[in-house]
This record gives structure tokens, sequence and C-alpha cells, in this order.
């Protein structure tokens, strides 16, 4: 593990405490940090909503394929599981799995995973999301890495409350929902922007994000902005992208 | 704490409720049935149209009334901040300091007025946002666990309810068009319906609630699942067009 970014991961985590701080795009970066400070190709965080759904609201990824993995989880899965019982969940070999999760670990070897441990966020005594990791090689997270991995859970947790006194209960059920709320309001975005460009939807979300750092707003209110259209994210175009759609597709009617 | 079927649950108590008055669910019903299975004094409705508050809709006493109508001359309270925020806001005791702090004018009103709690639920889906649901308590104290997810599942259910009673073809949909009714999405949540809502936007150039609508209102109209149309519309096997009729163009 590389010492330094773990350092600089926790260190930047005071920057959490200003104003403007944006949640939405500080968990998208916690769950870069974890592939990267981790032994894992693939990390999501998931939170429940009042449904009884574990929703991803952020995701190191935002290909469709990994996105569905963390869908799939509703029914079956090591998330599930975690959230239920409020503790770390693992599979060190999903070939070994289909006993356990008989759709869910068929799918997620077929996405090119082979190992999964899922950690849970709590509040207190309440278990209100969880970190979804994937590896594509077989083989458990050391304990070190496991150790580090729940404090990155924990970290988005906090970071959920920052806004305001962790006193409240009330505080922590309207933060809850305001990123639940933003994440559908991010998925509405992507689906504008890629249809508007022709690209893919998670090329979509690398554009959108990108035009909220470089222009210093929030991803979730930039995301409203442009589906009300008060925001045209103007220079944006399809040439920025690695690649946009075949010129070969027929849609029907 | 949370039920596969709390969704059920909370359609079938909003529909019993229409059934007593004997007329189509709408999300009036949702208010009233939300008062007794949330356990509060009273509830109240707000419309808006956008990030600000139009008008009350709907409220089951004098009091929620009182409460809405201060909110919308003062311009400050749980009301305007759930719409502006996209997220609830609680006051489980009005005459806490935070809830003095956030909102000097109303905490004092609203407790002259017989309030002692309030929580209000944006009516959203993401970018959609058509009004708020307040409750209010005549005690303090913070909702349940289990009492706060219905009321977020009553505010979802009133949410569609009102967007269906917006469209020009409500006459022709059915209150809801799932099984017993209940509202298709209402149970289910999936990225790709909020994805392929986005698209629609661009493809019949319309905003974000009518593009809700219509997809709502092609699924109906073809017999298809919700998720399974919207995932037709994301892998771009799919694809919607205005009407060519310019009286029924998706342009209002």
């Amino acid at each position: 593990m590389d010492g330094e970014l773990l350092s600089e991961t926790f260190v930047e985590l005071t920057d959490t405490l200003v104003a403007g701080f944006d949640v939405i795009d500080f968990l998208h970066v916690l769950t870069d940090r974890s592939v990267q400070l981790l032994d894992v190709s693939a990390a999501g965080l998931l939170l429940a909503d009042p449904r009884g759904e574990l929703r991803v609201v952020a995701a190191s990824s935002e290909a469709a394929r990994l996105l569905e993995l963390f869908q799939l989880q509703n029914d079956q899965g090591p998330c599930l599981d975690c959230f239920r019982s409020g503790r770390p969940v693992a599979c060190a070999d999903l070939a070994a799995a289909a006993t356990r999760w008989p759709r869910f670990a068929p799918a997620a070897r077929q996405a090119g995973f082979a190992a999964v441990q899922a950690l849970p966020m709590r509040l207190r005594e309440q278990v209100i999301g969880a970190l979804n990791l994937f590896r594509a090689g077989p083989g458990a997270l050391a304990p070190a890495e496991i150790r580090v991995g729940q404090a990155l859970a924990d970290v988005a947790t906090i970071s959920l409350l920052h806004e305001r006194s962790m006193r409240h209960s009330d505080t922590v059920n309207e933060q809850l929902q305001t990123a639940l709320n933003s994440r559908v309001i991010i998925e509405q975005a992507k689906g504008k922007l890629a249809e508007r460009l022709g690209v893919d939807t998670d090329q979509a979300f690398s554009l959108l994000r990108d035009r909220a750092r470089t222009s210093n707003r929030r991803l979730s209110d930039l995301a409203r902005a442009f589906v009300d259209g008060t925001e045209t994210l103007s220079g944006l175009n399809a040439s920025e992208t690695r690649a946009g759609l075949p010129a070969d597709r027929q849609p029907r009617q | 704490m949370v039920t596969e079927s709390r969704p059920g649950r909370i359609w079938a108590l909003v529909a019993a409720q229409a059934a007593r008055r004997g007329g189509r669910v709408s999300a009036a019903d949702a208010c009233v049935a939300a008062v007794a299975a949330v356990q509060v004094s009273g509830a109240w409705l707000i419309a808006a149209g956008g990030a600000e508050a139009d008008h009350l809709m709907w409220a089951t006493d004098e009091v929620s009334e009182v409460l809405a109508e201060l909110q919308l001359t003062l311009g400050e309270g749980p009301d305007p901040d759930a719409l502006a925020y996209g997220g609830p806001a609680l006051a489980s005791d009005l005459d806490d300091l935070e809830a003095v702090r956030r909102w000097p004018l109303f905490a004092s009103a609203a407790g002259q007025a017989g309030a002692a709690a309030v929580f209000v639920f944006p009516l959203q889906h993401g970018a959609i946002r058509v009004g708020v649901m307040g409750l209010y308590r005549e005690w303090p104290g913070p909702l349940s666990g289990a009492q706060l997810g219905d009321a977020l599942v009553f505010a979802d259910t009133a949410t569609l309810l009102l967007l269906e009673a917006q469209d020009r073809a409500a006459g022709e949909v059915a209150a809801g068009s799932g099984p017993g009714g209940q509202p298709a999405g209402l149970a289910v949540h999936r990225a790709e319906i909020d994805q392929a809502t986005g698209m629609l936007t661009e493809q019949l150039g319309v905003g974000i609630a009518e593009a809700f609508i219509r997809l709502r209102a092609y699924a109906y109209a073809h017999d298809r699942r919700l998720s399974d149309l919207a995932g037709d519309i994301v892998a771009r096997r799919l694809r919607l067009r205005p009407d060519p009729d310019p009286c029924q163009d998706g342009q209002t």
C-alpha cells in the first residue's frame, strides 16, 4: 500500500470541512482512492433508501456492467448481507459462491471479478450503507487493507454529515436523502448529455465531473442546472471524449 | 427498520383513503393517509413549478393551513428549504436552538400556531420538483426510523400522483400502471429509468417532468415494464420522437 497516498488521502479529508464542499464528488474521490490504495479493481458506495433498496451513490467507474452489479445486490450479494448484519462480508473466490449467491456470483464473474469485499457504513447503531470492493483475481484482502477500507467507509459516512451538527438524527436523515436524490439528478444529466453528444452514459459522467471541477461547481448543482436547462455546458463536444457511438446504429421508432 | 413491502403497504393505505372518499387516487389522499400512518397531527401539500413554491394545494386541518401559508408569506421555513436543497427539512423540536437558528421567524410563529415539530419532504425525483409535503406534530420528538421511511414513501407516492395528474392524458392513463393500480416505478428504482428520462428531454425537446410522464405513458400504452422500456432507450434500441400532430407535441 502506498503510505504517502494513504496519508494524503486522510489529510485531504480535512478539506471536506470547508464551505462549498461537494459531498457527491468527494464520495467519488473516495471510491477512486479505494482502488488506488487497496488491491482492488473497482469500488462502489451504496446507501440504503427508505424503500429498502441499496443504491449506489458513487463508484470508481460508471461502466454499466459495474453499476448493474450494485443494482443486482438488492436481491442477494455481499452488500445486502453486510447491510443486514452490520458486519464485513467477504468472498475470496466467487467461483465457489454459486450456492451462496446464485445470481450475483456468476454475474460478478462475467464482469471480470473473482473476489469481493463489503464493508458496512455505520453511524452509531445504524447501518446506512456499504462500501463494495471488487478484485479481478481471487484471494481475500489483507487485514491491514480491510482496516483501511473500513476507515474509508467510515470517512464516507462522516462526509455525509459535514454541513451541520451530528447531534441531531434529523441531520443524518436529511443528508442521506439529499445524497440519494443527487444521484438521481446525476443519472438524469448523464442521459441528457449522452443523448446530446451521442456518447455513452459513463463518458457523459466523466465530462460532467470534469466540467464541475474546472468551473468550481458542485457536481450535483451542475447536473441539476444542466437538466433544468439553465446550464448549457457550452464548449463540451463529443471530440473531447475517447469514442462516440458507431455511425451505423439503426434505432427503431 | 426497512421492509421490502413498504411501497405496497403505503400504496394500499393511499388507495384505501381514496376509496373512502369515493374518488380517483390523488396526492391529497397520500397526505391524509400519511397523517394516520406516520402519527402526526396534520399535513399539507404545496405545489411548485421548479425551485419556487407556488401555492397551497391541500391541508388536512387549520393548523397545517396556517403553517403552509406562513412559509409562503415569510419565504422562510422547512418548505422553502426542502425545495431549495433537494432533501427533507426535519425539525423535531421547534424550540431547539437549531430550529430557531435556521428559521428565526417561522420557528416562533409555528410554535404559536400549535406546532412543536415539523417534517417537510420535497416532492421530487432527481431534478423533477413538483412541490413539498409537510407534516407537523403538536408534541416534540423525532420521527422513528420506520415513520421516516414511511413518510418518504408517502412523499414519493404523492410525487407520482401529482405528475400523473399533470399529464394531459391522465384521463386515459389509469391512476396507477402497476398491479393493483400502484404507480410503476414506485417500488423499484433503476438508474436506467432516470437515464432514459434524461435522454427523452433531448429526443422530445421537453422538460424533465414532461419527459418522465411521457416515458411512463409510453410504457403503459405499449404494455411494457418501465425498467425494460428504459433499458431499450438507454441501449439505443428504441428512440422516441415528438408527436407529428402539433397539438399533441411535447412542447407546451
